[in-house]
């Protein structure tokens, strides 16, 4: 066949694919260590670092506080979002375009720039920062997530479904409720599994919005990473990947889903 | 007699997210143009009397500086990218839909994963005691080499973080060349590498474009990978927002910065799209 790539780009795959995979792979591994530093390969397997970081209050706290705000961010963001979708969708009037660009925004804004401009935003309303502000910054970009995969959802549906349970009977509400929704469920678990990552990973409004008191994982690793270098970051950091990884693996599994960001 | 009542019912579905963005978006935005204008004062951190001293500030050699190596550091990893993501992207487009399935995992994952960790990570390959050092070691070599806390270091972190935003546009914009066109120009006689120059790479155009503006925005504003992985001396913009935000507390300061690494950015993307646009509008014209 002619279309066949030629071997020479294959080096490039294995650079990329080595690039991308090398700092978790290795995270991983040394997380597994027996001793005080990270070696690779590890001198010994051992569970040490785990039971360290499960000993540590203030680990255990911030990985409290990523998996709460996580969570809550999934849901507002599933709800805001689907509506939102559903709008979108379903308008038919000239700015529907221009507000799903609005929409989708926030995740071409640099998260940097926004946790500032958020922190000193409320600064000025004189609102102290805690787990509560980090949940209003995260709602904020974890929300397109959801509405890009509901609009793909329902764009990809038959409108014909819900007027044939209205010609049935239904009023549009039940037929939304019976009909559309249950139609809807993998586009909702998908945004929602998502909003749930971008907010457990987020660590540049985290830095802004979380408050002193109350760090997120990434930002308890952040500090731990400047100030000190303990193993039980490498046990944290597996935690994580280990936690994105099968999310985004059941997303891709469940609903055959063709992954994109 | 449905339209008139239609419209609003629908609009009730999309408020909630524009209020809520309206609040916690553009007012925050709004509220740093405001601030940049103000006077910074050491004691009560910004006084509302107008000026245009934060931005004049921005053209003193430090603030120079720092603008032109963020720029120039995001110009490097984009090509990075540009180099090593363009054949990925082109083996996914191509690919059987299990390898795709498989690729598109492996790039996804470390993607979402925080940035924090994937930096850690290279905190532990490249540190002074780092897996690279211990080999080297190992080897024979007496000395530690400086790895992390470089430019290099900063660069090798920010292109695994945007690999994926250059990769996965470019993939869907070749995924929409039919395999037929490469066929056609290789049946006339055209080089493998003839073909990929002068049919992929046109065609892929658009995404590569969106690819380019998505890596240097994020390496434009990146703070995580510089912070750790840099030199102390070597910082970029984000850094000196975040600095002038929570320790130096000078917000008017971190305002104009902001506004003018966003300005920067929004600027450069409707360059962007006017460039793809003429480049669309000429093409057309030639037909």
């Amino acid at each position: 066949m002619t279309g066949r790539a030629p071997r020479a780009l294959w080096p490039f795959v294995f650079v990329v694919y080595l690039l991308l995979l090398a700092p978790l792979v290795v995270v991983a591994v040394v997380s597994f260590g027996s001793t005080a530093t990270f070696d690779f390969p590890p001198q010994g397997l051992s569970l040490r670092w785990y039971r360290a970081f499960v000993a540590s209050e203030s680990f255990v706290r911030a990985f409290r506080v990523s998996q709460a705000v996580g969570l809550l961010t999934a849901l507002v963001a599933t709800v805001v979002g689907a509506l939102s979708a559903i709008g979108l969708v379903r308008l038919q009037w000239r700015g529907a375009r221009v507000v799903e660009t609005f929409f989708l925004s926030p995740v071409l804004v640099p998260h940097i720039l926004l946790g500032a401009a958020v922190y000193l935003y409320l600064a000025r309303l004189a609102w102290p920062t805690s787990s509560l502000t980090l949940l209003v910054g995260h709602i904020v970009i974890a929300t397109p997530y959801v509405i890009r995969s509901v609009t793909a959802g329902l764009v990809g549906m038959d409108p014909r479904l819900e007027e044939a349970a209205m010609s049935l009977g239904a009023s549009r509400p039940q037929a939304f409720v019976k009909v559309t929704l249950p139609l809807l469920r993998s586009s909702l678990v998908t945004g929602a599994v998502f909003a749930f990552i971008v907010s457990f990973s987020d660590i540049n409004l985290a830095l802004f919005l979380a408050g002193g008191n109350a760090p997120s994982l990434p930002v308890h690793i952040f500090s731990q990473i400047q100030f000190e270098a303990d193993p039980s970051i490498a046990a944290a950091s597996a935690l994580q990947i280990v936690i994105v990884g099968g999310l985004i693996l059941l997303v891709q599994r469940l609903f055959r889903l063709r992954l994109t960001v | 007699m449905e339209r008139g009542r239609a419209v609003p019912y629908w609009a009730l579905f999309v408020g909630p997210y524009g209020v809520y963005l309206l609040l916690f978006l553009v007012l925050p935005f709004a509220n740093v143009a405001l601030l940049s204008v103000y006077l910074h004062s050491p004691t009560k951190i910004a006084v509302a009397e107008f000026t245009a001293g934060n931005y004049a500030k921005l053209w003193e050699v430090y603030y120079a500086s720092l603008f032109l190596r963020t720029l120039r550091l995001a110009l490097v990893v984009t090509g990075v990218c540009v180099v090593l993501g363009y054949p990925l992207a082109y083996i996914l487009a191509r690919s059987t839909s299990r390898v795709l399935t498989v690729g598109l995992f492996l790039l996804i994952v470390p993607l979402m994963v925080s940035t924090v960790i994937r930096v850690f990570g290279w905190v532990v390959i490249l540190g002074s005691e780092g897996l690279v050092n211990q080999a080297l070691r190992r080897l024979g070599a007496p000395d530690g080499v400086r790895l992390l806390h470089t430019e290099g270091a900063v660069i090798v972190g920010l292109a695994q973080q945007s690999m994926p935003f250059m990769v996965l546009p470019i993939m869907a914009a070749i995924e929409r060349i039919p395999p037929s066109l490469e066929e056609a120009a290789r049946n006339l006689g055209a080089s493998w590498s003839q073909m990929f120059a002068r049919v992929i790479v046109p065609l892929s155009t658009p995404g590569l474009v969106s690819g380019a503006l998505l890596v240097f925005s994020v390496s434009m504003s990146a703070f995580v990978t510089p912070a750790l992985m840099g030199g102390r001396r070597e910082r970029m913009v984000g850094q000196q927002i975040f600095e002038e935000v929570l320790t130096a507390y000078n917000w008017p300061g971190a305002a104009s910065l902001t506004i003018v690494l966003a300005g920067l950015m929004l600027a450069l993307v409707a360059l962007a799209l006017w460039a793809t646009g003429r480049r669309a509008r000429l093409e057309t014209a030639r037909r």
